[in-house]
């Protein structure tokens, strides 16, 4: 969508770009301002600011900060294997149902429900569910499953599967709404089976909104903590030690420095999404426009 | 023509709800023919061709290509190829790749699909455009992409569905000319679905008109064109008039009809009719001649009949076309090669034809 209104006079457009970014700098002011504190060697409210690379050499050898990122990434890796794809097929669903909105209210639910909550419900129902294997296996004396849904990583990554199922199938219906159906009969016309059609042929075209939704998940991760702090069990991750470490002894420079590397990523990976789609449909809208020769 | 038949459908059904797509379709297309089907948007003319495709399962009946019955078959494993609607090139793919796809399904080698390709590529008139991607070509070259794609599986049969509806209109009468000279050269069977009566008219061997679920007819176009005998086909086909009355009288040479305000003979082609019948007559819009007042015409077997009121004059290139209203309300057309001297709007004039121009339809 542009802002550009043909019969609009150019001060109008200008006060809409100002605006907008102005509301971009009120958003993204703090995020800044973190960053900036975390180059200061004297840290956060100093009178006096002296620029350091220490707080980030610091960082890694901070192995609490060190080991709690490398369990978020852990949930990362284990999460998207799965939650792709759910969104995926969920996707596809939606588009060959005629069910739309039971699809739509299902799939979407999560996001309606506080993280408090929906935290909260899932750490009873692994309570309750480890209850009746404990059940089961006094019953039958079959114990493999007694710990299966003890507070840990299983249960981690169910709380942000659910979590992030909502966004990764939205990202990937957009794009799809691109792709046309009939490209699959004729590849199916062709001789391929569905999922060479799949592969061969839908993929290609939906791979960036895929790969959007994998940047989602991994940013997603990172940032929660309502639900993961309920459901992970006896690990730290990465928002859990930031968050705990600024209620009992307030932020470390290292903590600023880690918050900063972890936003600067989010920023490059969510402008990296940004740009690429804007040349992309740049790039399909001057295809449209082309003039076709004669055949 | 070969007897063999290269398309057989029997009493074809398929519903949506309460709504019959198909009611009840019985169809044999030969070997070799270039068959189309005809007929208004939602008829059900894509839904029969689709089902021979594979892409739709019928609700019952049974397709059988060459023979064999194809019911429990999907599309990719039915002896038929289909060029889609609205080209359904794949994008990430140049011209090449997208012309090998079916041959590269079938783990054939790449220099084979390569020549096979080129081969093709000369055939529909692409030569030189391999590493084109589809977005770079015309309407017209990325329909003689889909036409090759399909053509070089070799499968029997070629499914159409508006084929040409995305073109335009000069495009289009080329591209007619291309497919009929396409199918002499590879001789198998086509099955072309249009809306669009000329398309049909310049390919087809034998048209099938298709509307509200149903098979009216079938013949060629000639047939179809001269002697519709369905009162659809001959509302649906050409600039046809149709007047709607009763039989007054008849023998065995001349039947009269009255449709209001006025009566019309017409020539006994042996038509099964009782005395207060109620009928249809149809006559194309070239076959009537305007006269202003009470002249004679040149043509001395034409006679004059009714009278009426020029109420509109349209110019479209080839033709003048003339509506001309009647005495009981009703608006006809008349189409003129040449302009009709001194005919102005409001004009009262005599409308003329040959007894055996008219056709009647039973209702």
């Amino acid at each position: 969508m542009s802002l550009r209104d043909d019969f609009q006079p150019q001060w109008k457009l200008l006060l809409k770009w100002g605006w907008l970014s102005f509301a971009v700098f009120i958003l993204m002011a703090p995020v800044f301002y973190t960053m900036y504190i975390s180059f200061n060697e004297l840290g956060f409210g100093a009178k006096y600011y002296i620029f350091t690379f220490q707080w980030y050499e610091n960082v890694f050898s901070d192995k609490q900060l060190v080991n709690a990122l490398g369990w978020t990434m852990l949930l990362a890796l284990i999460t998207l294997p799965i939650v792709i794809p759910f969104g995926l097929l969920s996707a596809k669903l939606y588009k060959q149902s005629t069910q739309k909105v039971w699809i739509i209210f299902v799939l979407l639910s999560p996001l309606f429900v506080p993280a408090d909550i929906l935290g909260s419900a899932l750490l009873v129902f692994f309570k309750n569910l480890n209850k009746f294997f404990t059940f089961i296996s006094d019953q039958t004396g079959i114990y493999m499953f007694e710990t299966w849904f003890d507070l840990g990583i299983m249960s981690a990554v169910i709380g942000l599967i659910v979590y992030t199922l909502p966004y990764v199938f939205v990202v990937i219906m957009i794009t799809m709404a691109r792709y046309r159906p009939e490209q699959t009969e004729a590849a199916r016309d062709l001789g391929a089976s569905a999922w060479r059609a799949f592969w061969e042929i839908e993929f290609p075209q939906i791979r960036a909104g895929v790969f959007s939704a994998c940047a989602f998940v991994v940013i997603l991760t990172f940032n929660e903590y309502t639900r993961t702090s309920l459901l992970k069990g006896g690990f730290d991750t990465f928002t859990s030690v930031l968050i705990s470490q600024m209620l009992n002894t307030g932020m470390s420079e290292e903590s600023y420095a880690m918050a900063s590397i972890v936003s600067l990523v989010a920023i490059i990976i969510v402008s990296v999404i940004l740009i690429v789609t804007a040349v992309r449909t740049e790039q399909l809208e001057k295809l449209t426009r082309t003039v076709k020769e004669p055949n | 023509m070969a007897n063999k038949n290269a398309v057989e459908v029997k009493n074809l059904v398929k519903t949506y709800g309460d709504v019959y797509a198909l009611n009840n379709v019985d169809l044999k297309i030969a070997e070799g023919e270039y068959f189309v089907l005809l007929g208004p948007s939602g008829g059900g003319k894509t839904t029969l061709l689709r089902s021979i495709g594979g892409f739709i399962r019928p609700d019952s009946g049974n397709v059988t290509i060459k023979g064999q019955n194809v019911d429990n078959l999907p599309p990719d494993k039915r002896p038929t190829s289909m060029v889609f609607q609205g080209f359904a090139l794949f994008p990430h793919m140049s011209v090449l790749e997208n012309i090998g796809y079916g041959l590269k399904l079938k783990s054939i080698e790449k220099e084979v699909i390569f020549t096979k390709v080129t081969k093709m590529m000369d055939l529909v008139g692409l030569t030189g455009l391999s590493k084109r991607m589809p977005h770079e070509l015309s309407g017209g070259q990325q329909q003689r992409v889909q036409l090759a794609r399909a053509l070089i599986l070799e499968n029997d049969v070629l499914l159409l569905d508006e084929p040409l509806s995305a073109l335009d209109a000069q495009l289009r009468k080329d591209m007619c000319i291309e497919l009929k000279r396409l199918q002499k050269t590879v001789g198998i069977t086509f099955v072309h679905v249009t809306h669009n009566q000329e398309e049909a008219m310049s390919v087809a061997d034998r048209i099938a008109i298709i509307a509200d679920g149903e098979m009216l007819e079938e013949g060629t176009p000639e047939e179809i064109y001269s002697n519709p005998k369905n009162k659809f086909t001959a509302e649906f086909i050409g600039e046809k008039n149709i007047f709607n009355g009763t039989v007054v009288s008849f023998n065995t040479k001349n039947i009269t009809i009255d449709i209001g305000n006025d009566t019309i003979e017409i020539l006994n082609q042996g038509y099964k009719i009782k005395k207060n019948q109620k009928v249809s007559l149809s006559i194309k819009s070239e076959s009537i001649e305007i006269i202003k007042n009470q002249n004679k015409s040149d043509d001395k077997l034409k006679v004059a009949q009714i009278m009426g009121t020029i109420s509109e004059i349209t110019f479209l290139g080839q033709f003048i076309r003339y509506l001309v209203l009647l005495k009981n309300g009703q608006e006809i057309q008349v189409r003129s090669p040449k302009e009709v001297k001194n005919i102005k709007l409001n004009d009262k004039v005599s409308l003329k034809w040959k007894l055996e121009d008219f056709l009647l339809h039973q209702k």
